[in-house]
């Protein structure tokens, strides 16, 4: 029996749905200290003097830090890919702001006190003596001459700048037989765990030991990061992840908080803690994807694109936001699925007066799925051939892996035709055309619009600390025969640990409920790289694969020994031990395991080393860091791709939208655990919905963010998800992991924000809608929908003419 | 600075008598007083719903209550639902056997809810409106991870389980579940 491909729950769910979650803010330490931050109210502004006096005077603060010291006692924080590598801007910064603020929000004192309530009484008594600065809120305004400067040492806001060529574009577009051209903007979002962030750190002067539990997604590395930053040993530091109440990618490393506890309980020599409130989480935990796309792209008759040209702006924020690369990994995508012969991508990452850029799950790689699904819906509204089908005309056909795309990134394998034509057996068109018509007869608007979101995984970045594409896995198994598996990657929710657990449960043939899977703790776990770009179960599950195939073989050597039988001839399933063809010859693995434990001399195991522990390292395929042409390298590993479609229904009176049914037909390659997957890609989707519904951070031209609450930043509830959402699993195993796995963490975030926006506009085939600017609220339906009637009504024989930013000759 | 109140209160069976500050939340109380942490908070807002816990049959948000307000009432937290010996709740089991949680944080108060559902609305098995009634009851907690798909059919399967058991009980027939 084979545990890989079963659908199990999570390990960890009965000791979840008991109440029994061990969640970093659940930790208890005697005599823990609470910190809270004394944070800027403005967007741009000199600090003059910061007076302390009445703060300390309140009961029960212990201590009361500023930007000056710590700046002296500690080393900046920086970013893993640093844009000074690519000829950009250095991104350096101290957790607490010394002599200027540069968005709302940011930290300027941390106060210690014995309860929580004295040291945020203290916070707000801190007096702080501002001279404001002008602000810039907008990327576009920022790249100006005159714009003010986010960062008073910078001459201008351009963080990053990098240009990907092939072929000739200007040729291109000139030889095309027609064009399109406009623009796409996705808004500012960020990931919004249920969990808020949670750091407890207690220094023991005695031993010389700093124990930090965080909510992170990556304790290796943030021991590094604290190391670095607080000057102390590495083995001088363990950080323990708690359950993590999920990431999505925000948990990382490199945050203000975690390195201000630290320091603080170092310096105290006490415990100390803090728990993100969510109003700090809205206002500086870091936001994601607000994006501008600019584009010419020129065509085909029969739809195929023969160039384009896009130019990606993304507003990153403050550079304090550690995870600017997203932008980065936009243009490094594109043109994602498709085969463009001549293609140029520039991108500008721009600084601005908001938070900077947290991670957050699909990692700059959904907005360019969103910016190309939405170029596709122009070239196939500007040909008049189907949407679905203007993409298949333009995948990277199934025999042209590996990929290589325009900056470099090497795609490794896919079917993206057969997944899209299955998509559309599974949608049956014509049933719904039926079902559309016969809604528009009791006045309803249905709408069915398309997506394929390519999400790469595993990301790999040369010299970086954080971003590497290797994980280790110690497989231990006991004198009892029961195994213990310790990993470098970690699981924030996801259940990666279950389809761990059920690759080494096949790979020895032990039972799966003998298999115990340990994360988390930089003192037990081998040294990895933890939880991000879905790399869990494809780097760290081939780590742990191949450490306890290396014990299998030991196990059959000593197997062989007793059964007096070669060790090619064994095999072992359920706890035992067999001889193929002879199925009354058989030793449990608990009998061999005691052979090896307990004699040690014996004649059984006496040829193998002691002890039953293996601690493998995997270093993934398919990533290439030798620079080839242009200085180019390939990151991602795996791309996994999902073809998505969405039925919506519109209310044109308010533009309110409801998202009818979702399919999807996704391939992350080998599946191990399909209950975990599909998990996955239902979170996925529901986040992508609220992306292209619901969630939007709004900022006003002071810089002032509006939505710092769940109350006006929604996130969808059960009501707003589909009854249905169906999907399907294609398998196109990649040759980049042993078992064929692709990542599938961030699948099904992208393909809603695209095909929810082609549903809207195809609810009204009378009416040239173009949705070109998200989120899609119903605001914004309504005036779309508004202006489509006046303008059909005014000007009937020319559609399309008066749209703001896109036209077609 | 902070003035103390009498508090006597029965939480998960067991009665407290406390002095408790008078701006001290429910939610604060149960964690840090009883040390019952399995009740989250994740907004402080009243908004997400994690720290739905029952108060006297109803569920209500622990972060929205002072302790001081539930003076004489009866509590009950997700530390409650299983039975002395472990046995776990079918909402318990439901939520586990149908993965209807990833990360497991938002579980304890969306279970609570689902509790205070199933109780007060005739949930009738195959019954058309049925998810979307589950999906209307469960509109207050949020859960980031799911997609709530696997949630509402752990609610629906949980519905079909206690009231088959409340038949049983009336019949009475010993429908203890064992543990797993």
């Amino acid at each position: 029996m084979s545990y890989m491909g079963q659908a199990r729950p999570g390990l960890h769910n009965r000791r979840l749905v008991a109440g029994r979650g061990r969640f970093t803010a659940d930790v208890e330490r005697p005599n823990a200290c609470w910190m809270a931050l004394a944070r800027t109210p403005h967007a741009s502004a000199r600090i003059l003097e910061i007076d302390t006096s009445e703060a300390e005077a309140v009961p029960g603060v212990v201590k009361i830090l500023l930007g000056e010291e710590l700046a002296r006692e500690t080393r900046p924080l920086t970013a893993s890919y640093n844009p000074e590598r690519g000829g950009g801007k250095r991104l350096s910064f101290h957790a607490l702001s010394v002599d200027h603020v540069h968005f709302v929000g940011q930290p300027v004192a941390a106060v210690v006190a014995t309860d929580r309530h004295a040291a945020h009484l203290a916070c707000e008594r801190i007096v702080v003596d501002y001279e404001q600065e002008p602000v810039v809120t907008d990327a576009v305004e920022a790249l100006e001459p005159d714009a003010p400067v986010v960062i008073p040492e910078w001459e201008d806001n351009l963080v990053y700048r990098t240009e990907y060529n092939q072929g000739d574009v200007a040729a291109g577009l000139a030889e095309a037989s027609g064009t399109v051209s406009g623009s796409f903007k996705t808004q500012r979002y960020l990931s919004s765990p249920i969990e808020p962030r949670s750091y407890l750190a207690d220094f023991d002067p005695y031993e010389e030991m700093l124990t930090v539990w965080s909510s992170t997604q990556m304790p290796h590395p943030a021991r590094g990061t604290l190391s670095r930053c607080l000057g102390l040993p590495e083995t001088s530091i363990r950080v323990v992840q708690g359950d993590v109440g999920g990431g999505f990618g925000t948990k990382s490393p490199g945050s203000s908080e975690e390195i201000l506890v630290a320091y603080l309980s170092h310096q105290l020599q006490r415990p100390v803690r803090w728990v993100e409130e969510r109003q700090e989480y809205f206002l500086s935990c870091g936001h994601a994807r607000e994006t501008l796309f600019e584009f010419d792209a020129g065509f085909t008759d029969d739809g195929r694109l023969l160039a384009l040209d896009i130019r990606v702006t993304g507003d990153v924020g403050s550079p304090t936001g550690l995870a600017w690369v997203q932008s980065y990994v936009t243009a490094y995508c594109l043109p994602c699925a498709y085969k463009v012969p001549n293609c140029r991508v520039r991108l500008h990452s721009v600084a601005t007066n908001k938070c900077g850029w947290a991670g957050y799950r699909g990692f700059g790689k959904e907005t360019a799925t969103q910016a190309m699904d939405r170029i596709l819906d122009r070239v196939a509204d500007a040909t008049g051939i189907d949407r679905l089908e203007v993409r298949l005309r333009n995948f990277i056909p199934p025999d042209e892996f590996p990929y290589s795309q325009v900056s470099g990134a090497m795609l490794d394998s896919g079917d993206y035709p057969t997944a899209m034509r299955r998509l559309a057996e599974m949608v049956d068109r014509d049933a719904f055309r039926a079902e559309q018509e016969a809604a528009r007869q009791e006045g309803r608007h249905l709408g069915l619009g398309f997506a394929f979101e390519l999400t790469p995984e595993g990301c790999s970045m040369p010299h970086n600390p954080v971003l590497q594409g290797y994980d280790g896995a110690t497989v231990r198994v006991g004198p009892s025969g029961r195994v213990t598996v310790l990993t470098g990657v970690t699981s924030p929710g996801s259940g990666n640990e279950t389809g761990i657990a059920q690759i080494v449960a096949d790979a020895l043939g032990v039972r799966f409920d003998d298999v115990r899977v340990i994360q988390g703790d930089t003192d037990t776990c081998p040294y990895g790289l933890g939880n991000f770009s879905s790399r869990s179960l494809m780097i760290g599950g081939s780590a742990a694969l191949e450490a306890a195939n290396e014990l299998r073989d030991k196990l059959f050597r000593v197997a062989g020994n007793a059964l007096e039988v070669a060790e090619e001839d064994l095999v072992s399933e359920d706890g035992e031990i067999r001889v193929k063809g002879s199925p009354d010859r058989s030793i449990p693995i608990r009998k061999v395991a005691s052979m090896i434990y307990t004699n040690a001399f014996g004649r059984e195991a006496l040829e193998v080393e002691p002890g039953l522990e293996s601690t493998r390292y995997f270093r993934v395929g398919n990533v290439y860091h030798q620079p080839e042409t242009q200085g180019r390298f390939s990151a991602y590993p795996t791309w996994p791709y999902m073809a998505c479609a969405a039925v919506v229904e519109v209310d044109p009176t308010t533009g309110l939208v409801k998202v009818v049914r979702y399919y999807g037909v996704h391939d992350c390659g080998t599946v191990i655990n399909p209950m975990l997957v599909e998990g996955n890609l239902h979170g996925g989707i529901a986040q992508g919905l609220g992306g292209a519904l619901y969630e939007d951070l709004v900022y006003d031209e002071n810089g002032q963010l509006l939505t710092t609450t769940f109350m006006d930043y929604t996130l969808p509830t059960a009501v707003e998800m589909p009854a249905e959402v169906i999907t399907e699993h294609q398998v196109t195993p990649t040759e980049a992991t042993p078992l064929g796995t692709k990542g599938a963490g961030e699948s099904g975030i992208a393909g809603p924000i695209s095909a929810i926006a082609s549903a809207i506009e195809d609810a009204f085939p009378d009416l040239d809608l173009e949705l070109m600017e998200m989120p899609l609220q119903p605001e914004r339906v309504w005036q779309a929908i508004q202006a489509a009637q006046n303008q059909g009504a005014e000007d009937p024989g020319a559609q399309g003419a008066a749209r703001p930013g896109a036209s077609a000759r | 600075m902070t003035s103390k109140v009498a508090l006597r209160v029965t939480v998960n069976g067991s009665k407290y008598e406390r002095e408790v500050p008078s701006r001290q939340l429910l939610a604060d109380f149960l964690r840090e007083d009883l040390g019952l942490t399995g009740t989250q908070l994740g907004c402080e807002q009243g908004v997400c719903g994690s720290c739905t816990v029952m108060l006297d049959g109803d569920s209500v948000r622990s972060c929205l209550l002072l302790a001081a307000q539930v003076d004489g009432a009866e509590i009950v937290t997700v530390e409650g639902l299983a039975q002395e010996d472990g046995a776990l709740h079918p909402i318990q089991r439901a939520f586990w056997e149908h993965h209807g949680l990833q990360c497991g944080f938002c579980t304890p108060g969306m279970m609570i809810t689902a509790l205070d559902l199933i109780a007060k609305l005739p949930l009738a098995e195959g019954s058309p409106e049925l998810d979307q009634k589950i999906r209307e009851g469960i509109a207050g907690n949020l859960c980031r991870c799911t997609g709530y798909q696997n949630i509402v059919a752990a609610v629906r399967a949980a519905a079909a389980k206690m009231s088959g058991q409340a038949e049983a009980e009336a019949g009475s027939t010993d429908s203890r579940e064992s543990a797993p």
